[in-house]
């Protein structure tokens, strides 16, 4: 008959190993994102409901102190959120040709090539007016 | 002046006690080709007849003594005194299982878990000692041959903060595996191992921490297999819609 130490775990397991905490850090970039997405929606409204909503939007809520330090932050949680999913992209979508794998570095790089692109593309469209 | 000892703080748990758990402390001479295992065995040989551990072949290829060294899932054989100086070393169990006793963990639900996948060759048609053997190309090999390297070490699951927390989770090394028959030109066992692999608790309970490929000793790469059954399974799933009554 056996006595076995049932399962050990803790809660604050994502402090044990920095590799853990990064994973940490990615899953709440998620929320950090999703509340710039409702802000960006809420932006939208103010731009359909006119000039004046819209200029008031900003310079009340937006260019608050909290609001752009909420931003610096979400910008930081973006950025790490993107280099950690394009690192998994030969992970998802191993490339094969014949027996050989595609380097991953190549894989992910072309993530970081359409990446810069479509930066340029949209920078260009919204900033050269 | 270099080292000639080093101390070890080995967890200890007693099953005829009274479930209390602590750290024993040993001082073994320290050998530049001295792996933690090495140590372990002195400690048994020379000070502590009754430690407990698994071990067996000594090179990196049993899977028999993953243990947490410092924190970190590690075989023992392959895990060198001189990277943990001046130490202490603490060994401790792997984490996520039962322990049986001191260093030895509870094996069962692995094992359950990894016979449920359907880990072998399934053909809907066998053929006769006449027909011959499967043919498959080296292209096909490739698909799946880095999967078939797993030695069931379990140090993935000791790295997997999932299957610490989510007792159903099958883990990573049985999601690896299935999707080494899977991705098998010869095997037509698909239908069979999917409806768990692909439930809440196969590829879906995986957050994608990661851990458990940079851990595996054989590079076997198990959350690789995870996300690439993610896809296949969301893409059987998305044609289900797309194609409700052409072939999936």
């Amino acid at each position: 008959m056996t006595n076995p130490l049932p399962r050990r775990h803790s809660n604050l397991w994502w402090m044990k190993r920095r590799p853990y905490f990064i994973f940490f850090l990615r899953e709440w970039s998620s929320l950090f994102i999703a509340i710039y997405a409702v802000l960006l929606v809420v932006l939208t409204s103010k731009v359909l409901d006119g000039e004046a909503s819209y200029q008031n939007y900003v310079s009340d809520v937006l260019e608050s102190p909290v609001l752009i330090a909420f931003h610096a932050v979400a910008l930081a949680f973006a950025v790490l959120h993107t280099v950690t999913w394009f690192g998994a992209v030969p992970k998802g979508l191993p490339l094969r040709r014949g027996e050989d794998l595609v380097p991953p570095a190549l894989m992910i790089g072309s993530n970081y090539v359409v990446w810069a692109v479509v930066t340029a593309v949209v920078a260009a469209v919204f900033l050269l007016d | 002046m270099a080292q000639d000892s080093v101390k070890l703080e080995v967890f200890r748990y007693h099953p005829e006690g009274n479930g209390e758990t602590l750290f024993d402390t040993f001082e073994v001479p320290y050998r530049e080709d001295w792996v933690v295992l090495d140590a372990l065995n002195h400690v048994k040989d020379e000070i502590d007849g009754s430690l407990t551990y698994r071990w067996s072949c000594r090179m990196g290829v049993c899977g028999s003594c993953g243990m947490m060294v410092n924190g970190v899932p590690l075989l023992t054989c392959s895990a060198f005194l001189r990277d943990f100086l001046p130490g202490p070393i603490r060994i401790e169990p792997l984490n996520g299982f039962p322990v049986e006793r001191d260093l030895v963990v509870v094996l069962d639900d692995f094992m359950e878990k990894l016979t449920s996948v359907t880990p072998w060759m399934v053909h809907e048609e066998e053929r006769t000692i006449e027909q011959g053997p499967y043919p498959q190309t080296p292209a096909q090999l490739a698909q799946y041959k880095q999967y078939s390297m797993c030695i069931n070490c379990m140090l993935c699951y000791a790295a997997c903060p999932v299957y610490s927390h989510e007792e159903e989770f099958l883990g990573p090394a049985v999601l690896a595996l299935a999707q080494r028959y899977n991705l098998d030109s010869r095997d037509q066992g698909n239908d069979q191992r999917n409806p768990l692999v692909w439930a809440d608790d196969g590829i879906w309970d995986c957050t994608f921490v990661g851990e458990c490929s940079t851990v595996c000793p054989k590079h076997v790469d198990p959350s690789a297999a995870i996300q690439q059954a993610k896809v296949q399974s969301t893409t059987a799933w998305m044609k289900s819609f797309l194609l409700p009554f052409g072939k999936r």
